[in-house]
């Protein structure tokens, strides 16, 4: 793709999910290169433009949480009071309470809503009147 | 010495901004003046140029006020630091452009920090030496006290960020002292040295059945969960909890506890809560809330003539008590609330409350009355803690600030 030449998508822990619909639009959205100047004090570094990390999507937690529980419940299944087994289940309530503040943060806000409060002057965040 | 001095009553709506040496942004609130002189600040703050000089405003000159919020996880920190936050006004959001996955939040007055930010050990750190991050062992306490110091003591830190997705220590951020500090977590409360940094400390004590209750509502739905998974997690816990974490509430100045319903009897649903605010006799700048008569033991059941409520009712009480050896005041609300009259009733009979105006406990009730508790005890003594907190914030900077007069004079 020509369009994002220079623009290096510097954090590895962009997640876009292809299988959801509205992330891959979020996705199309942040594809497009800026054609105004950036604010001062905004995202661009020199010639590279940084594009904001994604926050790391719930159902990736999720599948996080699933995998923890049945760990716990072998680690557990030769002793129940070893400190293996109590480490493990404690990583289920960490992992159980990541999981919904991550929902919590998604349903708080949608994507392009959040990109455009950073971003006001780029042009997938003008809006016009007839 | 400090480079300059702000005197006059400072509230937090007040737009007095931190200066860098490089980029310095000034916008008083027009009754305030400003003393600042070229002092010996600038090299305590790194900056060697000659020429540059600091402003400094209410935040770094006169020390960041320091709240300890303490909870095991699950227990509602996060709905209660929305509230908090809410009441010294503006929106507490996460950091602009940094890690998505930092657990700090930032609004115009505070910055809330959460404490799992100093694990020493991550996730697999602690599987492999067997022990949970509410044990001391997986927490760096001495890097905790240096940092929380450091902001205290108006000085930028890079704070580690522990990555609760991938149970990694991700590279640090940059905490600027703010006008509040709010540490939250398993134990703010917990180190002697830390202890003594806080100007408040709150601890939220969930019975074990309410606990057992909210975590169901959390995980239930949640793919992999299931009544015993939720049940071994709590069990789990639980002897670390009652070992490094229940015995922080003895030296908390405001304990917010909750517990099941005694309006119906043998309720274990968890829906109907009575939550106990306990708040500390005798610490600086707090003078507890109070029901009709400031010391006498009430019992309350606004629910008559005045009022209707639907069932179960609503009951409150009041009254002093000793909470482990400690003078303490108890206000007690069982039930909840179902019609907004009911809030500004309640309202209007509580003393001490340090609003600023007539209702402001009912409007930031309803303000976020889509967050878990609003029509309850948690909810109202959540806001209340916050405003009695912005009444402090404010005591101890008009406090200061007259000392600072003082020594001028």
């Amino acid at each position: 793709m020509a369009t994002i030449t220079g623009v290096s998508l510097s954090s590895p822990r962009v997640l876009f999910n292809a299988s959801g619909s509205l992330k891959n639009a979020h996705a199309i959205k942040f594809a497009l290169p800026p054609r105004q100047p950036m604010r001062p004090g905004g995202v661009q570094m020199g010639r590279v433009l940084r594009i904001q990390p994604v926050r790391a999507a719930p159902d990736k937690i999720s599948e996080k949480v699933v995998e923890s529980i049945k760990q716990a419940q072998e680690t557990c299944a030769d002793d129940p009071t070893s400190g293996e087994c109590v480490a493990a289940w404690d990583e289920v309530e960490e992992l159980s309470a990541a999981a919904s503040h991550a929902k919590q943060k998604e349903k708080d806000s949608d994507p392009l809503e959040t990109y455009c409060k950073d971003n006001p002057e780029t042009r997938e965040c003008k809006t016009f009147d007839e | 010495m400090a480079a300059c001095t702000v005197y006059s009553t400072q509230s937090l709506s007040t737009n007095c901004s931190i200066s860098t040496p490089s980029k310095t942004q000034l916008s008083f609130h027009q009754k305030q003046v400003v003393f600042y002189t070229t002092s010996r600040r600038n090299s305590k703050r790194g900056s060697n140029s000659g020429r540059s000089y600091v402003i400094t405003c209410a935040a770094s000159d006169q020390q960041t006020v320091v709240i300890g919020l303490a909870a095991d996880s699950g227990c509602g920190k996060s709905t209660f630091m929305r509230r908090l936050t809410s009441v010294f006004g503006g929106a507490a959001e996460p950091p602009k452009g940094g890690n998505p996955d930092s657990n700090t939040l930032i609004s115009d007055t505070t910055t809330v920090i959460c404490l799992d930010d100093y694990h020493s050990l991550d996730r697999t750190g602690r599987k492999e030496k067997g022990v949970t991050a509410l044990d001391p062992r997986a927490n760096d306490f001495d890097l905790m006290y240096e940092q929380v110091k450091a902001i205290k003591d108006g000085i930028a830190v890079q704070k580690p960020i522990y990555n609760h997705v991938t149970g990694l220590l991700d590279p640090p951020e940059l905490i600027k002292p703010p006008k509040i500090l709010v540490i939250e977590g398993l134990h703010p409360m917990f180190d002697s040295r830390v202890r003594d940094l806080l100007d408040f400390s709150i601890y939220l004590d969930i019975s074990n059945e309410v606990k057992f209750a909210w975590k169901i509502q959390r995980d239930m739905a949640e793919r992999g969960h299931s009544l015993e998974s939720i049940k071994a997690s709590i069990e789990a816990r639980k002897p670390d909890f009652e070992a490094y974490i229940d015995p922080q509430k003895q030296y908390a100045d405001a304990v917010i506890e909750v517990l099941p319903t005694q309006l119906i009897p043998d309720d274990n649903e968890g829906k109907i809560l009575r939550v106990r605010l306990i708040q500390k006799e005798g610490v600086n700048f707090f003078s507890p809330v109070y029901l009709f008569d400031e010391g006498s033991t009430i019992s309350w059941i606004p629910c008559g003539r005045k009022l209707t409520c639907s069932y179960p009712g609503i009951k409150f009480s009041y009254g002093p008590d000793t909470y482990y050896g400690n003078e303490v005041s108890v206000v007690e609300m069982d039930g909840q609330f179902d019609r907004l009259d009911e809030l500004i009733y309640v309202e209007s009979h509580l003393s001490n409350l340090s609003t600023k105006f007539y209702g402001e406990v009912t409007q930031q009730m309803l303000k976020h009355a889509d967050f878990p508790g609003s029509n309850n005890g948690t909810g109202l003594f959540q806001t209340i803690v916050g405003l009695k907190i912005r009444d402090l914030y404010e005591q101890i900077v008009a406090t200061r600030a007259e000392t600072a007069v003082a020594a001028k004079a």
